[in-house]
């Protein structure tokens, strides 16, 4: 219990209500080479700083959403369900869909 | 002698009249109703509480608030009660802490005759570094020395019921002094829904020893008439990000406020010279408190200080009958109306001069004060004033904890010699002293500035409450505060012998910061963990600045630069059981579990879950299942209801093998992997209609595989599907054995032969007049049916097969059963580098669908590639059955583990499942088995153990 | 004896950059300052620490201070069995007493697949020669008489796995004993001196950019365990790690009662009571990253209510401090430590809430790798090419549906 989380559904609530799903990776699209592969699965930017991350609403509606939070402050900037999310600065449109 | 009562005096808490019977170290002792322990104790006469940590000094009344390590004592067995903070009650049992055999006869006083030159700081760090071998020893007799209260050494379980209660509230004002009630008041009255804690027994702070106590308990009951909720007794322990604990005897109130004013106010800072532990040297509010709250005569008062609180506290311990002896004012030139009231009171002012030794044996006899120099030391003469208490009213130090863990920083005020917090976050407004208003009228105003900034940023008030709130601030910044302070020196001393300790709680010396800091510990953070000054129960509230002087004299470096050290919570110390609240134990329960407590089952953890291992006869329950028939209850499995027209895609997408060709009615076996292509969880999948799927997950897995599925589908709006899970809501049973048959024809008209419910089967049907969706699978390798209904209905549906003639079997004949058949149980026979081609799951994965889906990448790399290791099963010869998780070796060398090992009674051998190099997984390749330091012999078999053909699923 | 009358100035803290030195170590925790101390034993003394507040001031003084060996893996047990070694004889070496105190670690088992997890890891660590043994709940009730064992608690002690030679350790004594060799050695320690940028040319980094101005290096190590990222970014190259808290805290000091640490992964606690007579209790990272080191009440709830199902008449017993500190989690929870792309940029990274254990290990090897320019053996399955080839050495017992 610290910092809080508006769920797009539910309203504001502790973050202890919800789980984190970890920062926002683009999943390659087509067959990628198999160290490209292994860079999407395990590396990550691990900003500090605002960093585009899921959290699911655990102990709530269930829901999984999208938001950008600094994690030096862990202010949270806002969030949304992925197809209201404002675009990411990089390019990155996709969220790690297969295709 | 000191220690009687005064006369009385509006302002005391104390009723006289009501007698409180307690005990000290076993001698009974009386108090009144209202007092604390330490005034009841002082008023006894009672001079020592407690003994210190190292040097096993004495230890009595010091801050006579509680926010000291100066009184703990063991109160019915709960140590680390601080006495002076702590109400006395009828029949109180309490105990010195940290002396033996007694308080008086402490053998451990020789640390500190003995102590000075023996124990500087780091003596161990410096000692005993060879031969290691003694170390043991040594450490063995640091240890009986150590720790301050004793507590229990067994206790089954707790005793003490706590509560959390949630409180939303719009302000939540910390502190109840005169700021803090101002800004609660003012809020409240604009509209906002206010709670306000405070850790004395009322709320009123300082005005209430101070005169003020009518006036406060009149804007007290303002607040209550104004809707305030107050706490008493109640600290706020701590800003995580807007949170506040603030904990309330039984009872820890998670408070989550819009806005907070932080109205904490100010700690009185102790003077430091030799001696200056001694019982009878307290902090002015201290003796203050003693004899306007309690009506206890603390004796003949010498007071010192660096500003005109040294007077005000003359003059108040004066009015209330106390005898003031002398007021030594480190100010060469106090002028003002207090000065002038003192010599109207008869109280002799010392002017320039400062304690440079206490004196006295077992308690305080006299003080000598005298002039020093910038370094401290005495110049000239000193004067022995004789009294009973110092009351020592060094600079004010904001108590700023809550404010700094808030992200405020402390910057050093040089006219207030101390740190001061600044630039608070938006969310959190200061008032009052912690502010730097420390005066009654401009705390007032400073309160109800705050009160107003918080209310009216939520949206209460109108606009002339916002003018008003213009004109008060205003008024505020014009009446800065004009505090006359002298900068006190590090340690003020005679050059004589004698320790001068910058912190009581710990017994560290202004020498032993100085010694510390020419070795190189000299910045604050390596002179706190090296000297340990700062680290005692008092959490550096009375030492952090002390020992910041001494830091700041020996480097030469100023005060703003040393710093301060990082806030952090509790701000008060707080018993784990008021953070704990209730136990509770979050146990999963199926709806068929009062028929496995009838029955008599071993009921043990298995994840979240309480389940049935068995029920009394592991070998009888599996023998039913390969004779007759067996029901188990497997409500604990993960049930997914996936529905829409792209059901059929996501599942695909999600899994490697195909599940939208799927004809409705028919079950498939299906493995999760993740990207990296890992097993991740395994089930069945059933089709229940063209857009309808019912997805079975492990039980241990359920949760995870959910939220699997819900983050995809979350990545993909795309696809036209939702996910229902029905893990609680729909319980499952599955009754096997070759009888099994039998018994369902007795409970359904449906045609149960094989060729009506055949191998892979999903049918929905009737069951003794219950909807249940038939799975025909075989987890235990003998013909089944695995009943899914709804959970309400699932004990009728238990006691119906169970009539029929299935014998109930627990988990561990299941877990003998599922071996026989090499069926593999996902994170045991699997581990976090386990691919489905390492656990012989090849069947699963189907790289010639167009599909992309998760894993593939990572699935095709693999498909190429032999694993690091297989799972392959195995037969101990010797009949011996290894150890769940026994290494496989060759010669030392580890070259797998076992994963699963069982006595099968069908087979009457001893099998197992174990992860090998892939070298190893052929048939009859012997393996050796280190288990425990034993080797046992083994033969790797490929094929399950049991049925390896399946006919029996079949039949 | 004699020293302990003698003044002995422990360091001067540098104030002056060079404009160059042969290593430049980022981060003055343990295994910057190990491996500083274990470049003399390779005649480089040519070495700046950079640590952008005091020493020590990261993870290295807010570790709960437990040392062991008994990992799953044979690499992980091989490897932290040789720091528990080097720890042995480290105060000895660097003639300040540690106070390491191998007063036994016990992990306590409270289901059957636990039990499992601890056979196979008694069974690892005795083939690789660790003193590590699965033991039922009589002798772990001997070896803990204050801990409460019985049958009808809600998480039923099994048994546990027993590690003898773990214990504890003073933290900070290990930091200032390893900074005052390397300051007798001859390297350069800067506090309050943050690295701001690397510049990098192709595969080398060439130079160190602080908030005191810029240095050319030899060779770099990145030492800053939660901020590996951050500093790996300036060099622009990514690690598979993420950042997140693990907090501690201490009661007030109380008579002694418990004499080995006691963890319960289960129930996420370890506790251990200090010479001093606190109780010192640590629990498991927070599941979202972060690089902000404050407390979580939640933290404070989870980790009292847990401990009072082991320690129920730690009730009324105080607690005074908490605090937190930063954990760079790899994929697998074994360490990257040793080469990276870039040619003369090395890494110490990874460690989770590991280490701490390992940092005389570290610096020794990472020493010997700047010396060589070749990766020891007991590091290389610790390489971070391990990720790129997906050859994991895994620690976890098994996988999680997880991102």
């Amino acid at each position: 219990m610290s910092f809080v989380l508006d769920c797009p559904n539910c309203g504001s609530r502790e973050v202890t209500d919800f789980g984190f799903g970890g920062e926002v990776t683009t999943r390659p699209t087509g067959r990628p080479e198999f160290k490209e592969l292994n860079r999407y699965v395990y590396f990550r930017d691990n900003k500090a700083g605002v960093q585009r991350e899921w959290w699911v609403h655990r102990a709530g509606c269930g829901e999984w959403f999208l938001a950008e939070r600094d994690t030096r402050t862990n202010e949270v900037i806002w969030t949304a369900r992925p197809a209201d999310a404002p675009p990411a600065r990089a390019a990155a449109a996709s969220e790690g869909a297969p295709r | 002698m000191s220690g009687g009562r005064l006369a009385e005096n509006g302002g005391q808490r104390i009723r006289r009249g009501e007698e409180l019977r307690f005990t000290f170290d076993g001698d009974s002792r009386v108090g009144l109703a209202g007092d604390t322990i330490a005034s009841a104790l002082y008023a006894g006469g009672q001079r020592t509480f407690s003994r210190s940590f190292k040097y096993h000094r004495r230890r009595g009344e010091l801050c006579g608030c509680g926010q000291c390590a100066n009184s703990l004592v063991t109160v019915d067995g709960a140590p680390g009660v601080r006495a002076c903070g702590e109400p006395l009650r009828d029949g109180m049992q309490v105990e010195h802490q940290n002396a033996w055999p007694s308080l008086e006869l402490d053998v451990m006083r020789a640390t500190d005759l003995v102590g000075g030159p023996f124990t500087p700081p780091g003596f161990y760090y410096k000692t005993f570094i060879r031969p290691r071998r003694l170390w043991p020893l040594y450490e063995k007799v640091l240890r009986s020395a150590a720790g301050l209260g004793k507590l229990r050494r067994r206790q089954p379980e707790r005793e003490w019921r706590t509560e959390y209660r949630r409180r939303h509230c719009d302000v939540l004002v910390v502190g109840g002094g005169i700021a803090g009630l101002s800004a609660a008041l003012r809020a409240a009255q604009l509209g906002a829904d206010v709670v306000l804690c405070d850790e004395d027994v009322e709320p009123g702070g300082s005005l209430l020893f101070e005169g003020g106590h009518e006036r406060a308990r009149d804007l007290a009951a303002r607040c209550r008439e104004a809707g305030v909720e107050i706490l008493t007794r109640a600290p706020g322990l701590g800003y995580f990000d807007g949170l506040v604990p603030v904990w309330q005897g039984d009872v820890l109130h998670q408070v989550r406020a819009a806005r907070h004013v932080a109205a904490t106010g100010t700690l009185a800072q102790p003077l430091v010279f030799p001696e200056n532990d001694l019982p009878g040297v307290m902090l002015a509010p201290g003796a203050l408190r003693l004899a306007a709250l309690y009506g206890v005569d603390p004796g003949r008062c010498a007071i010192a200080g660096v500003d005109d609180r040294a007077l005000e506290t003359a003059l108040s311990l004066h009015r209330l009958g106390v005898q003031v002896a002398v007021v030594a004012d480190l100010r060469p030139d106090a002028d003002s109306e207090l000065t002038a009231a003192l010599e109207t009171a008869g109280i002799e002012l010392m002017r320039g001069v400062t304690p440079v030794r206490a004196g006295g044996s077992k308690q305080l006899a006299e003080v000598q004060v005298g002039p020093v120099d910038p370094s401290g030391r005495l110049r000239g003469s000193a004067r022995r004033i004789a009294c009973d208490v110092l009351a020592v009213a060094g600079p004010q130090a904001p108590a700023s904890s809550l404010l700094l863990q808030s992200g405020a920083r402390a910057r050093f005020d040089d006219t207030l010699q101390s740190f001061l917090p600044q630039e608070a976050p938006p969310l959190i407004h200061p008032a009052g002293a912690v502010a730097g208003h420390a005066d009654a009228e401009s705390a007032m105003l400073s309160g109800a500035v705050a009160g107003a900034e918080a209310a009216l940023a939520l949206g209460f008030g109108e606009r002339e409450d916002r003018d008003r709130l213009a004109s008060e601030r205003a008024k505020l910044e014009a009446e800065a505060p004009t505090v006359r302070r002298a900068a006190p020196p590090a340690k003020s001393h005679d050059g004589g012998r004698g320790k001068a300790f910058v912190d009581l709680d710990e017994d560290i010396t202004a020498k032993d910061v100085a010694y510390a800091a020419a070795e190189g510990y000299d910045s604050l953070e390596l002179s706190k963990r090296y000297t340990t000054v700062t680290m005692g129960p008092s959490q550096g509230r009375f030492s952090q600045l002390a020992s910041a002087r001494v830091l700041g004299e020996v480097t030469g470096r100023p005060l703003g630069e040393i710093g301060v050290t990082t806030a952090r919570p509790p701000w008060t110390t707080v018993p784990m059981g008021a953070l704990a609240g209730r136990p509770f134990e979050a146990a999963k329960r199926s709806s068929i579990h009062a028929r496995h407590r009838d029955l008599g089952a071993t009921v043990r953890w298995a994840g979240d879950w309480r389940r049935a291992y068995d029920y009394g006869d592991v070998e009888g329950e599996t023998m039913a299942v390969h004779e007759g028939a067996g029901l188990i209850d497997v409500s604990t499995l993960g049930k997914l209801i996936v529905r829409g027209p792209d059901a059929g895609e996501l599942l695909d997408r999600l899994y490697p093998n195909r599940m939208s060709t799927l004809k409705p009615g028919r079950i498939r076996y299906g493995v999760l992997t993740s990207e990296s292509g890992r097993i991740s969880d395994d089930g069945t999948v059933c089709r229940l209609d063209d857009d309808t799927f019912y997805v079975t997950t492990t039980s241990s897995g359920a949760t995870a595989v959910e939220r699997w599925f819900t983050w995809w589908m979350a990545s993909w709006p795309e696809l036209d599907v939702t996910l229902t899970d029905v893990t609680q809501g729909v319980a499952a049973m599955n009754l096997a054995g070759p009888g099994s048959r039998d018994i369902l024809a007795k409970l359904t008209d449906a045609d149960v032969s094989n060729e009506g419910i055949a191998y892979l089967d999903g049918p929905q049907l009737a069951i003794a007049g219950i909807d249940c969706l038939v799975l025909r699978i075989g987890f235990v390798g003998e013909l089944g049916y695995e009943l899914h209904c709804a959970a309400p209905q699932a004990r009728g549906l238990w006691d119906a097969v169970a009539d029929s003639g299935a014998r109930p079997f627990g988990l561990e004949p299941q877990r003998i059963l599922r071996l026989q058949k090499m069926h593999i149980l996902v994170g045991q026979d699997t581990d976090s580098e386990t691919t489905p081609y390492g656990a012989n799951l090849d069947f699963a994965v189907k790289l010639d669908k167009e599909q992309d889906f998760i894993g593939r990448w990572a699935l095709e790399h693999y498909e190429e590639r032999p694993p690091a290791q297989k799972l392959v099963g195995f037969t101990c010869p010797g009949g011996e059955v290894p150890t769940e998780g026994a290494a496989i070796v060759e010669g030392d060398r580890v070259v797998g583990q076992v994963t699963s090992s069982r006595r099968a009674p069908k087979l009457e051998s001893s099998i197992g499942l174990a992860l090998v190099e892939p070298r190893l997984a052929e048939d009859g390749a012997s393996i050796s088995i280190s288990d425990d330091g034993r080797r046992i012999a083994a033969a790797v078999q490929t094929r399950p153990f049991y049925d390896p053909d399946g006919e029996l699923l079949r039949s | 004896m004699r020293d302990i009358f003698r003044k002995r100035r422990m360091w001067k803290f540098a104030t002056e950059l060079k404009p160059r030195y042969d290593v430049v170590i980022i981060g003055g925790g343990s295994h910057g300052l190990a491996t500083a101390h274990y470049l003399r034993e390779h005649g480089i003394a040519d070495v700046a620490i950079l640590e952008k507040s005091y020493i020590g001031s990261g993870a290295a003084g807010r570790n709960t201070t437990i040392l062991r060996s008994n990992y799953k893996t044979p690499e992980g047990a091989r490897f932290y069995d040789a720091s528990v070694k080097l720890y042995e004889g480290l105060g000895a070496d660097l003639d300040f007493n540690l106070l390491f105190s191998q007063c036994g670690h016990l992990t306590l088992a409270h289901s059957d697949r636990a039990m499992f997890v601890m056979a196979n890891r008694a069974e690892v660590n005795r083939l690789e020669g660790i003193d590590s043994q699965l033991i039922g709940p009589d002798r772990v009730q001997e070896l803990a008489p204050a801990m409460y064992v019985g049958p009808d608690t809600t998480y039923p002690i099994m048994g546990a796995l027993y590690h003898p030679p773990g214990g504890i350790i003073r933290h900070d004594a290990v930091v200032w004993g390893l900074a005052r060799s390397a300051f007798e050695g001859g390297a350069e320690i800067h506090p309050y001196t943050e690295v701001t940028g690397l510049r990098r040319q192709g595969d080398r980094i060439t130079t160190v950019e602080t908030d005191k101005g810029s240095i050319e290096a030899g060779v770099v190590l990145n030492c800053t365990a939660g901020w590996s990222s951050v500093i790996a970014e300036m060099a622009e190259m990514q690690l598979p790690i993420t950042t997140h808290i693990l907090q501690a805290c201490v009661t007030e000091p109380v008579k002694p009662f418990l004499d080995v640490v006691v963890v319960s992964s289960q129930m996420h606690v370890y506790i251990s009571q200090s010479d001093r007579g606190e109780f010192v209790m640590g629990s498991e990272i927070e599941p979202w990253t972060t690089y902000r080191m404050q407390n979580t009440l939640n933290f404070l709830q989870d980790l009292t209510r847990h401990t009072l199902e082991l320690f129920p008449q730690l009730e009324r017993a105080r607690l005074l401090r908490a605090w937190a500190g930063l954990c760079d989690l790899s994929p697998d929870y074994s360490p990257i430590l040793g080469k990276t792309e870039i040619e003369n940029f090395h890494v110490s990274a990874g460690w989770g809430t590991y280490g701490f254990k390992a940092a005389p290990i570290v610096g020794k090897m990472l020493a010997e790798l700047v010396a060589t320019g070749k990766t020891p053996e007991l590091i290389a399955p610790f390489a971070l090419e391990r990720f790129y080839t997906d050859e994991l050495v895994s620690e976890l017992a098994a996988a999680a549906v997880s991102h």
